[in-house]
Parts: C-alpha cells; structure tokens; sequence
C-alpha cells in the first residue's frame, strides 16, 4: 500500500490547480450528485453496487477539489462534501478510476447536467499518476512503448519476419510478384500504423489492410521500429509519457517524408493521436492525421477500391469502438464504409452515439487484476450481439477485438469477430490490369 | 427598509458578487485550446447541446426516470420563479403595488406543486440507499433551503406577515447558493457549453 505524504498529495492536487483551463474548472464544480448517471454505466449494470455510478467516480476527484481548492471546503469540509486525499482516498481512486471505468464517456451523453465524467476520470489518473499509484500491469505497457517502441515489446527483427511473411501471403492472394508490404520507404503517401495485437495475434488483418491499398493502387509503408498505433500514456494517466509515444510516431512520419498518417483500427489509439497527440506535443500536426476508416471510406467514395458486398452475406453486426464513435464522430463514416461491404448489417440495441462500450476499454486490456469485472460487464456486450441474431461482430478496433473475442467464448456466442479492414478486403473486386 | 430586508439584499448581492466572479473567471479563461484538426461544427454543436441533446428521448437520465424528471423541472421552474418573485418583492418595497388575485393564485399553485416535488426529491435521496450512498451535508442544506425559500415565497404571497421569516431564509438561501451545489444554476450552461464544444470539435454532436 503506498502513503500519501504531503509531497504526493501536492504534485496530486498541481493536476487540479491547473486553472487556466475552463473546461476542468467547470466539470469540477457541475455535477448534482442526482444518480440519474448510474443505468447508463455498464459497471453498475453489471455489477449491481453503488459504487460503480458514476458520480461516485466524480465525486472521489471533486471532494478532493473542494477540500484543498475551495474556501467552504477548506474551512467547512463536513458541510459542502470535501473529502481528504488519503490512502484511503487514493485507493478507492484506484480501485474505481482505474478498475471501475473504461472512460467510455456513455454516461456523459446521458448526465442530466453534462458532466464530462470521462474527463473527470482522466483527471483522477493523472493525479494517480503523479503519485505513482498506476497499476503495475498497465504501466508495464506502457515502459514496453517507451522502451522498445510497441506496447507488447515485439523484437524488430520478428516483426520484420511477420511483415515479410504477410507479404508472400499477400503475393500469392493476388498473384502479383508486385504486391508489397513496404518497410520503412520514404516519400511515400501514406504511413499505415498498427496495433501490435495484429503482428502478434491477429497477422491476417495485416494483410486485409495491404490487399485494400494495393487494391487503391496506394503509395504506402510501415515503419519496422515506430508502427505502434496505441498509446496507453493516455490512459495511465501520465502525460509526459503519452507525449513520448505520440511523439514517435510524429517523428517517424517526419523522417520518412510521408503525408499523411494512417491511424490503424484502434479506437485508443486513434484517438490518442488524431484528438490529443497535437495537444501532448504542443503543435499543430503538418501532415494528415486520419484514421483507417476515413481512408476506406475516401477510396470508395473516390472510386480508388470497388466492392461488392454480395462477397459478405452472412449477418453482420458493428461494435461501436467509444473513442471512434461517440468520442470521435466517426458514427456515420465508419457505417458507410461497413454498409458498402456487407449485405446483411443489422444494429446492436443500442447503438452508434449510445454503444455500450464492450469493456475492454480505458486500458483494461492490460490490467489482468480486473480480468473477472472486465468480463463480467462485457456481459451488457454479449448479450447485445445475441439479441441480433448476426454470426459476425465488425469493430474496427484491435482492442475491442481482443474483448470480443473473449467475450465470445466466456459467452458462448459463436460469432466471428472482424475488423474493418477484413470485411472491406473479403469485398473487394480486384482489378487485374492495374 | 426592515433589517432582514436588509440582510436579504446584502446575501442577495455577495450571491451575485460571487457567482458573477465564477462566471467572469470562466469567460476570460475561453474556450480550450485544442491543436487537433476540428472535423465538426462547434457553434451547431452547442446549439445541439441546450437543445436536441436536452430533449428528454435523448437523455437516459430523463426518458429512464420520467418522474424525477418532471419533478425536476417543476422543481426548477418554482426555484426560478422564486428568484423572479423576489426581485419584485424588492422593487415593491418602495411602489406598494397589489399582486393581482389570480396571479397570487398561479404563482402559489406552482410554487406548491415545486416545493413538494422538491420534498419528494429530497425524500427519495433520503430513502433511496444508492443515492443515500452518494449524498452528503450539502445535498441536503441545497435541497432544503431551496424548497423552503419556495415555501417561503408561497407564503409571502399569501399573507405579508410572513415577511420576516421570508427575507431571512431568502438571505440563508442566497448565502449558500454560490458555495453549495446550488452553484450548479451557473455550471450547468458551462458545462453544457463544454460538452458542445467537445461533441462539435469531433464532429460527434449535432446528432444527425
Ligand atoms: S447524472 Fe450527472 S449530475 Fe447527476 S449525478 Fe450523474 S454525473 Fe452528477
Ligand atoms: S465513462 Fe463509461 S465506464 Fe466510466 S463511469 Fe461513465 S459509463 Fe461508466
């Protein structure tokens, strides 16, 4: 257990003390404590304990708030709820900051006033954070990033292996001795990114994004050190850490003169550099910064790949990856790209801007001390995908992918789980001559 | 003028004193500063959030919990008229005007109807241990001085003799507003310009 000594709670409370920032200093102050936040949380639903509302998790950051930052707080603490930071305190933080919240943001749709209770979280981390309190398995991933360049520390030399063995796949698929998985070429388009689950785990989905950009007869490479879409420094809670992984991926598009960076199917990772990656390093980016399914849906639109989405009959449902859709507007792009590729696509309850989030979010993918509650509420996601009858779950987010997967065989649900990129791959109509 | 008329004025003006610092604070501190490359409409997105977004179909907390809702906004709705009954009162210090019958007999329907929607809601978060878990000192003194300042302004209508008791817990009220979550009458639109502001920015909000 670690002791809260006034130095921690100081460089804590230096998170909070931040007040040029409207945004906070509002969030801190807004919300109510009305409750009417907890059904739309998918732990409480789960977990049927009060704990898990929301509010609550608000409430362990702005009770701290009002006692050390406010006037009544300070002088009145038992009468305006303003609460010692604490072991007591910084545990519970943990417990539910952490280990009670995916940071899905679904509970901010619905608050009755508009607390940005996702943001509130990120705050609570990042005051975890600078008392060194983050979950040793999660910061683990995040030193495998800083240390090796790829949160699951894959040697370079394997991955070289796994991209020059996915590109004799490709050539033999498309019969074309041409067919390439560029490494690390300069002055190309495009700098593709990915989720080390696919050189690890998941080596076809590697493969289905290559078919697509030879298909879009695209200008295109990897990077074999920096090709690492994720960034788990947003969810430890420690920005000068997130800022160093986004900053290698700024760097490598920098050094290989690319255009325009392709965030692979990570919602997390999209969302870490496309919306906070400009803010960590302070800059506005250069170059492009889009994610796979903008660019899928670019290339149909401009008529650069042709589908035929009799190729994907089976029924289909979409997870909606929270950092994409309800945290990235991505809800009406991402169906026109699912809609072009597949025939039978029918909506989970409820869905787009209202996902449930599948419960492997806010890093709970590497926090395996909450394996049996991350489980116990992807139950809110199984039961969703079962009430639409459908055999395949599209999501394009490895992370999410990984949750459904498992979730697929906690739950028995017998479906398959895809990714964007391999459903608009099986669709694709490919042109010989090019 | 009364010495509890004057204390009322005097609470009513450090309430205002303080909330207009708040509300000049977050005014000069602007909007956030993102780098990211915006791919919505921000302006379209507030709109969305004092709007569309508030409706109750879009909002589980409201569609959910229909009566809490209701009680809610009646409760919301006695707690503004309340605060426009006592600028008048203020004013009629000096101008002596009669409150025509039928409006005193409007603004005491609703102002009872509010009050008890205001005990109803401060018996649920008594009653309902979930909620209970969640409440402390202040949800309570907010809940109370504002269905009893309501109470309070129902019965000034009704017989002037009351005015006493009136001015003092309209002073009580107005001293625990900008300190209490009361606040929130300020945060709310701050925070529902935030969340626009969010939604816009990403293009999420105005839900097509
Ligand atoms: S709905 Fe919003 S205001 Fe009400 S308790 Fe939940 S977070 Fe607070
Ligand atoms: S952000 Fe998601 S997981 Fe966290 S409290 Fe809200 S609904 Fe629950």
């Amino acid at each position: 257990m670690v002791t809260i000594d006034k130095e921690k709670r100081e460089k804590a409370l230096q998170i909070l003390k931040n007040s040029n920032d409207s945004k906070l200093l509002t969030h801190l102050n807004a919300c109510v404590r009305c409750g009417l936040c907890a059904g739309s949380c998918m732990y409480y639903l789960a977990m049927k304990d009060a704990k898990f509302i929301p509010a609550r998790k608000v409430d362990l950051v702005t009770s701290i708030y009002r006692r050390y930052l406010t006037t009544q707080g300070k002088l009145m603490p038992a009468l305006f709820n303003a609460k010692d930071l604490d072991d007591k305190m910084a545990d519970e933080m943990v417990d539910l900051l952490f280990g009670g919240c995916t940071m899905c943001g679904r509970c901010v749709k619905h608050c009755s006033i508009g607390v940005d209770i996702s943001y509130i979280v990120k705050k609570g981390r990042e005051m975890l954070a600078a008392m060194d309190m983050v979950p040793k398995t999660l910061q683990s991933t995040v030193d495998a990033a800083i240390n090796t360049g790829n949160n699951m520390g894959i040697p370079t030399e394997e991955f070289v292996d796994t991209i020059q063995w996915m590109e004799e796949e490709l050539v033999d698929e498309m019969q074309d001795a041409n067919a390439r998985i560029p490494l690390d070429e300069q002055n190309k388009h495009i700098f593709y990114t990915l989720n080390p689950r696919e050189p690890k785990f998941f080596p076809l989905s590697i493969t289905a994004m290559a078919k697509v950009f030879y298909a879009a007869g695209e200008s295109w490479t990897l990077s074999s050190k920096n090709y690492d879409v994720t960034n788990y420094g947003y969810f430890n809670g420690n920005n000068a850490e997130a800022t160093q992984i986004a900053r290698n991926l700024y760097d490598e598009v920098k050094n290989l003169h690319a255009d325009v960076l392709v965030l692979g199917e990570c919602g997390h990772g999209s969302r870490a550099n496309r919306w906070e990656g400009p803010n960590y390093l302070k800059k506005e980016y250069e170059f492009e910064n889009i994610t796979a399914v903008e660019l899928m849906a670019q290339y149909i639109r401009e008529g650069r790949i042709k589908l035929d989405k009799s190729l994907n009959k089976e029924l289909m449902t979409i997870h909606d990856p929270c950092n994409l859709i309800r945290n990235g507007g991505l809800l009406k792009e991402m169906r026109f790209v699912i809609n072009s590729a597949a025939e039978n696509v029918v909506e989970m309850n409820p869905y787009g801007n209202d996902n449930f989030c599948c419960g492997g979010g806010g890093g709970k993918l590497a926090m395996s001390e909450y394996n049996e509650r991350r489980l116990k509420i992807g139950g809110i996601k199984a039961e969703q995908i079962k009430k639409t009858g459908a055999k395949v779950v599209i999501t394009p987010c490895h992370n999410c992918v990984d949750q459904l997967v498992q979730i697929n065989h906690t739950y028995k649900l017998g479906v398959q789980i895809k990714t964007i990129a391999e459903i608009v791959a099986d669709a694709l109509i490919i042109d010989k001559k090019q | 003028m009364i010495w509890y008329q004057w204390i009322a004025i005097i609470a009513f003006i450090i309430c205002a004193i303080v909330l207009a610092s708040d509300l000049v604070k977050l005014i000069k501190l602007g909007n956030p500063k993102d780098l990211s490359r915006k791919q919505g409409n921000v302006p379209a997105a507030i709109k969305y959030s004092f709007t569309g977004a508030m409706s109750p179909m879009a909002k589980e907390s409201a569609y959910q919990h229909l009566p809490t809702y209701i009680g809610g906004l009646l409760y919301h709705m006695g707690t503004f008229l309340s605060l426009g009954l006592f600028i008048w009162f203020l004013i009629n210090i000096s101008l002596h005007a009669e409150m025509h019958v039928a409006i005193a007999i409007i603004f005491q329907i609703i102002l009872w109807i509010s009050a008890l929607s205001g005990i109803l809601i401060l018996l649920k978060r008594i009653f309902k241990q979930e909620l209970r878990s969640l409440s402390g000192a202040d949800d309570y003194i907010s809940n109370i001085l504002t269905t009893l300042m309501q109470i309070a302004t129902a019965l000034f209508i009704l017989n002037t003799s009351n005015e006493a008791f009136y001015f003092i817990v309209m002073a009580l009220f107005f001293l625990w507003l900008p300190f209490g979550k009361t606040k929130h009458v300020l945060y709310f639109f701050a925070a529902r310009y935030h969340l626009g502001y969010f939604y816009g920015w990403r293009g999420t909000w105005p839900q097509k």
